[in-house]
């Protein structure tokens, strides 16, 4: 079953007189539970692709539907709730609100999500955390931690509420080789078992041996696939 | 506590910088602002307790062809005002109306005060039956030399006030009948020249009727008075037993009413033959005696003597209502006014600002320039509190754009947002009431006192006795909710433009 389809994607961008084509006609489909790495250059497309299927951006012409749902055809509203139920992001640069701990941080959709069973909360919270090691760092705030724990901080959040798919834009371009490695494990071993479908996108030879799938983008379009 | 809650006490600590400047700007405000109402509210009191407790009741009513309503302290027109042509039947509405505590129908008016020279000044009178005058505002005024007229004597009470300009008129100081001259109390000029200062007992008072006839009355002043409060404003009213004052001005007095003709005597008065009218001893043969007395004698023989004739039958032009607490003086006045004009009794009630006139004018403009100062004051609270949170909203473009790329709507970040200002508002708004309290109740137990008129209304009195009630808490907090709502209001169009794509580096 396909969880995400693309069709004839376009994505321009005005840059003072001249139009830039970050996307210049991507068509694909994504199936349920998959594992798949956008890979290609900086500047290939990667991130406006990633932040369209989110539903952050808006393309310029074509069409993207998430569970059948044409995008385009939902409000703001709508949208933004897409986004709080069924889709989970990790950012590049992490992204967590400064003020709030790592507990914190990572219930947050929940509060969003109006989730009242307390109890439920933190124990879907705390499970999280630990498997993302930082059970030791619950307390902590995100200028406390070091760039790994922030981006594990990050993955949790962005699967406390279940979400059907997990968007990471380079989720491990500012870490270290270990970290990254602990990371992608870990995004690996959720896919695994909890079946979330996973795009994450990179320019890292070293990451795409943790993908089930690989797409390779250059210049806006794809140029493979495997 | 809540997340959300968290998140905005969090983000307040955080950006602690510029929570402090709002919260200053707040407290400020806040603080001028309890202050400015506790004047306010001080100023109305006092007015009420001044004004309407000492000097007119809430409602006065008038002949409804008087043309002005500010049938007092009106200085400029020095008109006389339209008698009340129908008090008895306006009476028997004032006597069943269960909203009125008591009323006091008067007489009010310019007189001229003349002397041996035929110079002339001018004095305001208040024509009043003492009695009911004592019952209504017992604590309006205080005697300083003499004593009060009984009812029914003739007499006048003449304000300290009152007193030096009538010698600056007619030169000659009043002092009260079997009074002894106070020296102290003298004008400079009439101190260095005591040995021909003219001193007297009584005051000519010629009043001007509707007929624009004139009728020139002595009347003896039996005290002289300082009333409790506004005495620079009220004290160019004197008092004058309401009959001197009805001979005057040519009204019907309650004597004249009480008049009783046989059918001989009236036929003999309305005979045009001269030589009938004087030729018989008839006429005066009851009351001419072949004793003589004198008028001491007489005053002494006649003191304590109920009086033969009703005062309330002669002629009024005003009457001075007091209203029971429950009632609303608008209510009242519009209840009254309907009740007169369904049985067309030719009077219409006013409210005591109206009467007043000049001086409930500049309770209200001194009342608007105050709140004005106020407004201003929160005008200028609100643009800086706008341009810091504006600022804060782009500083904080990234986190926010985040919260809305994982889900939170526009309301929720709205919702943040005035979260954060409303608990500025509300902190140190409240500390800079509760100092305003302090303030109030400090100023109010200095008991500053002034004799300016001026600062006497703004004062309410002559002692600054600012008050802080539940309604100016009440009012205080309103105020914060607006400077809040329109402090706001700008930087959430600023958050609302923020998108969930404004969280992302580009590539």
């Amino acid at each position: 079953m396909n969880v995400i389809e693309v069709q004839g994607l376009k994505k321009d961008y005005p840059l003072g007189k001249t139009t830039v084509h970050a996307l210049r006609g991507v068509d694909f489909l994504v199936e349920e539970g998959a594992f798949l790495s956008i890979v290609g250059p900086s500047g290939s497309g990667k991130t406006t692709l990633l932040n369209i299927i989110g539903c952050i951006d808006q393309p310029t012409s074509g069409q993207v539907k998430i569970h059948d749902q044409e995008i385009s055809e939902l409000n703001d509203k709508q949208v933004t709730d897409l986004r709080l139920h069924k889709i989970g992001f990790i950012f590049q640069s992490f992204n967590l609100i400064p003020v709030l701990n790592v507990r914190e941080n990572v219930e947050f959709p929940l509060l969003l999500r109006k989730v009242e069973k307390k109890a439920e909360i933190n124990t879907r919270v705390e499970k999280l955390i630990e498997a993302v090691g930082l059970l030791d760092y619950i307390d902590h705030k995100p200028a406390e931690l070091s760039g790994g724990q922030r981006q594990r901080v990050a993955i949790a959040r962005a699967l406390v509420g279940a979400p059907d798919i997990i968007l990471a834009d380079e989720p491990t371009a500012n870490l270290d080789s270990e970290t990254s490695e602990a990371i992608l494990k870990l995004m690996r071993d959720l896919n695994e078992l909890e079946k979330t479908t996973f795009i994450f996108s990179t320019h890292d030879p070293e990451v795409l041996k943790y993908a089930k799938s690989i797409v390779q983008i250059r210049d806006g379009m794809f140029v493979g696939q495997e | 506590m809540g997340l959300t809650f968290r998140i905005v006490w969090r983000n307040i600590w955080r950006h602690k910088g510029k929570s402090l400047v709002i919260g200053i700007i707040l407290f400020i405000g806040a603080c001028l602002m309890t202050v400015g109402n506790g004047m306010i509210s001080g100023m109305e009191k006092g007015m009420t307790e001044n004004i309407v407790d000492l000097f007119t009741g809430d409602i006065v009513i008038i002949s409804d062809e008087q043309e002005k309503e500010n049938v007092l302290l009106d200085m400029m027109s020095g008109k006389p005002l339209k008698v009340i042509k129908n008090y008895e039947a306006v009476r028997e509405v004032l006597d069943k109306e269960e909203m009125i505590t008591d009323y006091l129908p008067a007489t009010s008016g310019m007189v001229y005060v003349l002397n041996d020279r035929s110079e002339m000044g001018s004095i305001y009178l208040l024509g009043v039956d003492i009695d009911r005058y004592k019952k209504m505002f017992p604590e309006s005024m205080t005697i300083t030399e003499g004593r009060i007229f009984q009812r029914g004597e003739r007499g006048a009470l003449i304000s300290e006030e009152a007193r030096k300009p009538l010698y600056d008129f007619v030169e000659y100081w009043v002092v009260p009948q079997g009074g002894e001259l106070d020296e102290s109390k003298l004008p400079e000029d009439a101190k260095e020249d005591l040995v021909n200062l003219d001193v007297r007992n009584d005051v000519v008072f010629m009043g001007a009727s509707v007929s624009n006839s004139t009728m020139d009355i002595r009347v003896p002043v039996t005290g002289i008075m300082k009333y409790k409060a506004l005495n620079k404003i009220w004290g160019m009213y004197c008092l004058v037993d309401i009959e001197s004052f009805r001979e005057a001005h040519h009204y019907v007095t309650g004597a004249d009413s009480a008049v009783e003709l046989s059918p001989e005597e009236e036929a003999l008065l309305a005979t045009d033959d001269l030589e009938e009218l004087f030729s018989t001893g008839e006429l005066f043969a009851d009351v001419v005696t072949e004793e003589s007395i004198t008028l001491e004698e007489l005053q002494e023989e006649t003191a304590g003597e109920t009086l033969s004739y009703n005062l309330d039958e002669g002629s009024y032009n005003l009457a001075f209502i007091r209203l029971t607490k429950e009632v609303s003086q608008q209510e009242a006045v519009k209840r009254l006014n309907r009740i007169f004009q369904e049985n067309h009794l030719n009077v219409k009630a006013i409210s005591w600002k109206d009467a007043v006139g000049v001086i409930g004018s500049m309770a209200v403009f001194i009342k608007t320039a105050l709140n004005l100062f106020i407004m201003f004051i929160f005008f200028v609270a609100v643009i800086v509190i706008m341009n810091t949170l504006s600022m804060t909203a782009l500083e904080r473009t990234s986190e926010l754009a985040m919260m809305r790329a994982i889900g939170a709507r526009k309301a929720f970040i709205r919702r943040m947002f005035v979260s954060e200002t409303a608990v500025l508002s509300f902190f140190f708004g409240g500390l800079g009431i509760i100092l305003g309290i302090v303030v109030i109740y400090l100023v109010r137990s200095a008991g500053i006192s002034t004799t300016n008129e001026i600062l006497q209304l703004v004062y309410g009195g002559e002692t600054l006795s600012p008050t802080f009630t539940l309604s100016d808490l009440l009012l205080g907090l309103v105020e914060l909710a607006v400077v809040t709502f329109f402090s706001v209001l700008y930087p959430l169009r600023v958050v609302g433009r923020i998108v969930p794509l404004d969280a992302i580096v580009r590539e």
